[in-house]
C-alpha cells in the first residue's frame, strides 16, 4: 500500500481534497468514539475491507492476509457482522462499551486514479473497568468517491506495539 | 495405585471431592495465592514437559527463535548439522541476554557486552580478547552455552523439560500423543507454523485459560453472539445445538473434548460459506486423507473438532483451524499467552486463506469469541480477588460417584476433562508424583 504512494501515476491532492480527506478521518473517529457503529459501517464501499495487521511482523503495510495471520481481516460482510456483534449485550468483552478516544494526526494523502491513498498516525485511548490502555500506530486508508461522498475501500491499522501486553485484546475498532 | 480408594480421594487442601454428593471443587485461593504460584513453579513448571516450538520454525540450519518457556529465556536453534537444540539465552560470561532478536537466521550468537561468540551448538568460539585466559579455561566446556536439560520431539512438536531425570516425552504424553498425531496427520508432508504469532497478556490466573480452552459448556452462553454470526454466515439455525461429542481425561492430566460441528474445517469439512471454488479443493484434501489414513481415521481427523490440553499449559485447538497456545503465569493473577496458527506446509493458497479467515473470526485477540473468553477470566478473577462469597469453584458436571479422575469420561458438555487436569495438578502440588525416573 505505501508502495503505491510512490507510484508514477500518483498526484498530489488539492487543498480542498486534503481538507475533505482529513474531515472524513475525523468524522470516522467521532463515529467510533460515540459507538455509532452502523454509521461507521456505512462509511465503507461495497467492496470495502477492514484489517489489523499482525504486530509480530515487520512491513505490516505490505502483508497479505491470505498468507499470514492478521488480527482482523474483514471483507465487507464481516465488517457489518462485527458491528452488529459489538452492539449486542452478548458481546461481553465490550459490554458495557469501553470509552475510547481516537486521535488522528500526521495525515498524508496522494491521489491515484479514482483513489485517494491516505496514511495517518493514530492513538486510541481506551478505558474499561477503570483501566486505561493505549493503542498506537499507523492507518492506511484507501478512499474512493461513491456518489459524491468519500467511502473506505480499505482500511489497514498497523499497530506499533510489540505484543498485546497489557492490552490483551483489540475488542474495539481502531 | 489409582484404583485404590484410599489413594483416589487423598487430595491436597485445594481440591475437595464428595463422591456421595458427586461434587468436585477447587479452592479459589488456588487461582490467586502467591504460595500456589511458587509451588507451581517448583512442582509443575520445573517438572512437566513444556512446549518449545515446532520444527518448521527452524526449518534450515542457522534458523532460530528466542522464546520464554516456563519463565526462562531460551534459544531454539537448528545447528549446522541440522540438529535442533534448546539453549539458555544467557551469555556464560556475565549472564547477559545473548540473542535479542525474536527469530532469524544466524551463523553464531555474539554477546553484545564483551563480544563472546558462541556457535549454533552452544560452543564458546571466541572471547574477543588478545589474552588473559589460560588454555584450560574452557577445556571442559564450562563456558559453552547451557543446554536445557531435556529436549524431545513428537511428530515435529518440540518439548523441553527442566528436570534431567524426567520421564520420556512419549510416556508423559500418554493418551494425548494420539491427539497431537491427529493434528500432524492432517498433512502428508508436515505442518508449518504460519507467520503472525499472537502474544498477549491479561488479568486472570493462568489456569482459568486452561479450563476455558476445553470447556464446551460455556459455548452457547458466553459465545452466543459468535454462534449467531455463524448462523448468519452458514444460513443455518442454531449451530450450537448441532454439536455432539465426548470429553475425557487422557492420563497424566491431559484431556480433550471432541465434537462434530458443521462449522467447516480447511482439513477437511467444506461448508457453503467457503464458496463453490473451495469445494473440489477440500474434497481433494479429503480424498488424500482417506487414501493415506483409511476412511475411519480420515473421518475423525478431517471431520471432527477437538480441543486438547497437554498438561499443564499447552492448548491444541484443532477446530475451525488449528492453533497452538501456551499460557504461563506472570503473577498469581496475570497470565501471558502465545498463540500460533499451523497448517499443512503444502496447503493450497485458497484453502490457506479460508484457514486464516476461519481462525481469526473466532480465535484471535480481535476475533468474535476470544475477547469474550478473556472477559470471562477477568470476571472470575475479579470475583476471587474481591472476596466473592463461597470459597470453592465447582467442576462437578458429569461426575460419577466412582469416577477415576485422571481418566474421567463424559459428554463434551461435562467437565470430566477438567477434573483430570486438576487431579494431576493436585498430585504434583502435593508431591505425590514427580514425573521423574530417579530421585531428582
Amino acid at each position: 500500500m505505501s508502495a503505491a504512494l510512490n507510484h508514477d501515476e500518483a498526484r498530489a491532492v488539492s487543498l480542498a481534497e486534503r481538507a475533505e480527506i482529513e474531515d472524513f478521518l475525523y468524522h470516522e473517529a467521532a463515529l467510533l468514539d460515540r459507538w455509532d457503529l452502523a454509521g461507521w459501517d456505512a462509511l465503507f464501499s461495497e467492496d470495502g475491507r477492514y484489517e489489523i495487521a499482525p504486530i509480530s511482523l515487520g512491513a505490516q503495510d505490505q502483508l497479505d492476509p491470505a498468507k499470514v495471520l492478521f488480527l482482523v481481516a474483514d471483507e465487507r460482510g464481516r465488517i457489518t457482522q462485527r458491528t452488529i456483534r459489538l452492539m449486542k449485550k452478548s458481546a461481553h468483552a465490550e459490554y458495557p462499551h469501553s470509552r475510547t478516544r481516537h486521535l488522528v494526526s500526521n495525515v498524508r494523502s496522494r491521489a491515484e486514479g479514482e483513489l485517494f491513498l491516505v496514511n495517518s498516525t493514530f492513538v486510541v485511548y481506551r478505558i474499561r473497568r477503570e483501566e486505561l490502555m493505549t493503542y498506537m500506530g499507523e492507518n492506511f486508508h484507501t478512499l474512493r468517491r461513491v456518489g459524491g461522498a468519500l467511502r473506505i475501500v480499505s482500511k489497514r491499522a498497523c499497530l506499533d506495539l510489540e505484543t498485546l501486553k497489557p492490552q490483551g485484546t483489540v475488542s474495539i475498532i481502531l | 495405585m489409582l484404583d485404590m480408594p484410599i489413594e483416589k480421594d487423598s487430595f491436597s487442601e485445594y481440591v475437595s471431592v464428595d463422591r456421595g454428593r458427586q461434587r468436585f471443587r477447587v479452592d479459589r485461593t488456588a487461582y490467586s495465592s502467591a504460595e500456589v504460584f511458587e509451588r507451581e513453579r517448583r512442582t509443575v513448571f520445573a517438572r512437566c514437559w513444556l512446549y518449545l516450538g515446532h520444527g518448521s520454525e527452524i526449518a534450515k540450519p542457522g534458523d532460530f527463535v528466542a522464546r520464554a518457556v516456563g519463565g526462562r529465556d531460551l534459544i531454539f536453534v537448528r545447528d549446522r548439522e541440522g540438529q535442533a537444540r534448546a539453549l539458555f539465552n544467557a551469555c556464560t560470561h556475565r549472564g547477559s541476554t545473548l540473542c535479542r532478536d525474536a527469530a532469524g537466521s544466524a551463523r553464531v550468537f555474539t554477546c553484545p557486552y564483551h563480544g563472546w561468540v558462541f556457535g549454533l551448538d552452544g560452543a564458546l568460539r571466541d572471547t574477543a580478547s588478545k589474552g588473559g585466559y589460560g588454555p584450560a579455561f574452557n577445556a571442559d566446556g564450562l563456558y559453552n552455552l547451557v543446554p536445557v536439560p531435556r529436549l524431545e520431539v513428537f511428530r515435529d512438536f518440540y518439548f523441553i523439560n527442566y528436570n534431567p531425570a524426567a520421564i520420556p516425552l512419549v510416556d508423559y504424553l500418554a493418551g494425548a500423543g494420539d491427539y497431537l498425531a491427529m493434528i500432524a496427520d492432517q498433512s502428508a508432508v508436515g505442518l508449518e507454523v504460519i507467520a503472525g504469532a499472537q502474544s498477549f497478556s491479561c488479568y486472570g490466573n493462568w489456569k482459568l485459560l486452561i479450563e476455558n480452552s476445553y470447556d464446551a459448556y460455556h459455548g452457547p452462553s458466553l459465545h452466543q453472539s459468535y454462534f449467531e454470526f455463524l448462523d448468519n454466515r452458514t444460513a443455518s439455525t442454531n449451530s450450537a445445538a448441532t454439536q455432539s461429542g465426548f470429553g475425557r481425561g487422557l492420563g497424566n492430566g491431559h484431556g480433550v473434548f471432541e465434537i462434530r460441528l458443521n462449522s467447516g474445517r480447511p482439513v477437511a469439512q467444506w461448508i457453503p460459506a467457503f464458496g463453490e471454488a473451495a469445494k473440489p479443493l477440500i474434497e481433494a484434501v479429503n480424498a488424500e486423507l482417506t487414501g493415506r489414513l483409511g476412511a475411519e481415521r480420515a473421518e475423525r481427523v478431517g471431520q471432527r473438532q477437538r480441543n486438547t490440553i497437554i498438561f499443564p499449559n499447552l492448548v491444541m485447538n484443532d477446530n475451525l483451524a488449528v492453533s497452538i497456545r501456551s499460557v504461563y503465569p506472570q503473577s498469581p493473577t496475570r497470565m501471558d499467552v502465545k498463540v500460533w496458527a499451523v497448517g499443512p506446509a503444502d496447503e493450497d493458497p485458497h484453502i490457506r486463506k479460508i484457514r486464516l479467515d476461519n481462525y481469526l473470526t473466532f480465535v484471535g485477540p480481535a476475533g468474535f469469541a476470544t475477547p469474550d473468553d478473556i472477559e470471562a477470566f477477568e470476571l472470575c478473577q475479579r470475583g476471587n480477588d474481591h472476596g466473592a462469597p463461597g470459597r470453592w469453584s465447582d467442576l462437578s458436571k458429569g461426575m460419577t460417584a466412582d469416577e477415576e479422575f485422571l481418566h474421567a469420561q463424559g459428554d463434551f458438555m461435562d467437565e470430566a476433562q477438567m477434573r483430570s487436569w486438576w487431579a494431576q495438578w493436585d498430585r504434583l502440588i502435593a508431591g505425590k508424583d514427580r514425573l521423574s525416573m530417579g530421585e531428582s
